[in-house]
C-alpha cells in the first residue's frame, strides 16, 4: 500500500511548523525595530516642541 | 588574551552578538534549506518503499529527526538554563529562553508526524503509550517555559523562573528515551544508532542523516534569530539599538 495521503500529511505538518518557525522571529524583530524608531520619534519630537507650550 | 576568549566575552556584548546573529542566522538557515532538499528528495524519490509499511516508513525521516531534536534542545536548554543561574550571564538567558519556541516546534513535529504514522499502521491517531505520553509532557514542559517567561514582567526574573523548570524537567529526557526499554511500549525500541549497527538497512540511511544536519543547522538558525529578537526586547530604549533602526526610516 502506498498510504500517500499520510505521508503527504506529515511532510504538510513538518513544512507548516518550519514555515512559522521562520517567519516568526523576523516579525518579532521587525517589531523590536519599529517600537525603536517609534520612540526615537517621539524623543525627537519632544525635543523640537515649540517654547510657548511649555511651562 | 586567548582569542576564542576574547571572542566568547565579546558575545556577550548585545550590540556584538546583534551583529554576529545577523550575520550567521541566514547562513545557518541557508545550510539547512540545502541539506533538508537534499534529504527530502532522497526520503521521497530515491529510497524504496518499505516491504511490510509501504511509503508510510518515509514519515520517519521527519519524524526520527524533529524527535531527536526535540530532547537535544530541552537539553540544550537546560545547560544555558543552569550557566545563566549560576554566573549571571544574560546572553545565556537569552539563549534558555530562545531555545524553547524551537523545541516547541520540533516535539509538536514529533507528535504530530507520529500520529499520522501510527493511524495507518497502529490503527489509532493516539495511544497512552509510555514514549508517546513522555513526549506530550515534554510539549508541555516547553510550553510551560515560554508561558513562564512570558507571563513575568522582569525579563532577567522570568528567564530564572522559567529557566529553573527547565533544569527540572531535564529528568524527563531519559525517561523518554528509555521508555521503550522500561515499560511494555507499543513505540518500536532503539532501531538508528549514530554509533554501531542499526537495525534498518543501510541504504535507507544516508537521506535519514542529511534531514539530521538539516534539522541541527536549522535550529542554529532559528536560536539565533530568536535570541536576536529577545535580545533587542531587552536592550530596547539604547543607543545602538535606536542607530540599527535608524536606516529603516
Amino acid at each position: 500500500m502506498s498510504y500517500r495521503d499520510y505521508v503527504i500529511a506529515a511532510y504538510a505538518v513538518f513544512a507548516i511548523a518550519m514555515a512559522w518557525d521562520f517567519v516568526a522571529p523576523r516579525l518579532l524583530i521587525r517589531r523590536e525595530l519599529r517600537a525603536a524608531r517609534l520612540r526615537a520619534v517621539r524623543a525627537g519630537n519632544r525635543n523640537q516642541s515649540p517654547p510657548e507650550l511649555t511651562r | 588574551m586567548n582569542p576564542l576568549l576574547r571572542w566568547f566575552h565579546q558575545l556577550g556584548s548585545p550590540p556584538y552578538f546583534d551583529r554576529f546573529a545577523a550575520r550567521w542566522a541566514p547562513w545557518a538557515y541557508a545550510l539547512a534549506i540545502l541539506a533538508m532538499a537534499y534529504g527530502l528528495y532522497g526520503a521521497l524519490f530515491v529510497v524504496p518503499a518499505d516491504y511490510q509499511q509501504g511509503d508510510s516508513f518515509r514519515i520517519l525521516y521527519i519524524h526520527v529527526p524533529s524527535a531527536w531534536m526535540s530532547m537535544a534542545i530541552f537539553a540544550l536548554m537546560a545547560v544555558y538554563a543552569a550557566i545563566a543561574l549560576v554566573w549571571r550571564i544574560k546572553l545565556c538567558e537569552i539563549l534558555a529562553m530562545a531555545c524553547a519556541p524551537v523545541g516547541a516546534a520540533f516535539t509538536l513535529v514529533t507528535l504530530a508526524t507520529g500520529s499520522i504514522w501510527g493511524k495507518p499502521m497502529w490503527g489509532t491517531w493516539w495511544d497512552w503509550d509510555p514514549r508517546l505520553t513522555t513526549e506530550l509532557i515534554l510539549l508541555f514542559l516547553y510550553l510551560g517555559v515560554i508561558g513562564l517567561y512570558n507571563a513575568i514582567d522582569d525579563r532577567r526574573a522570568a528567564a530564572r523562573a522559567a529557566g529553573l523548570l527547565a533544569i527540572v524537567g531535564v529528568a524527563l529526557l531519559p525517561v523518554i528515551h528509555y521508555s521503550v526499554t522500561w515499560w511494555n511500549s507499543l513505540h518500536q525500541g532503539q532501531t538508528i544508532k549514530l554509533f554501531g549497527q542499526s537495525s534498518m538497512d543501510a541504504s535507507m540511511l544516508p537521506p535519514l542523516w542529511w534531514m539530521v544536519l538539516g534539522t541541527h543547522a536549522w535550529f542554529v538558525g532559528s536560536l539565533l534569530a530568536r535570541a536576536r529578537a529577545d535580545n533587542l526586547r531587552r536592550e530596547a530604549g539604547k543607543d545602538w539599538v535606536r542607530k540599527l533602526a535608524e536606516p529603516m526610516q
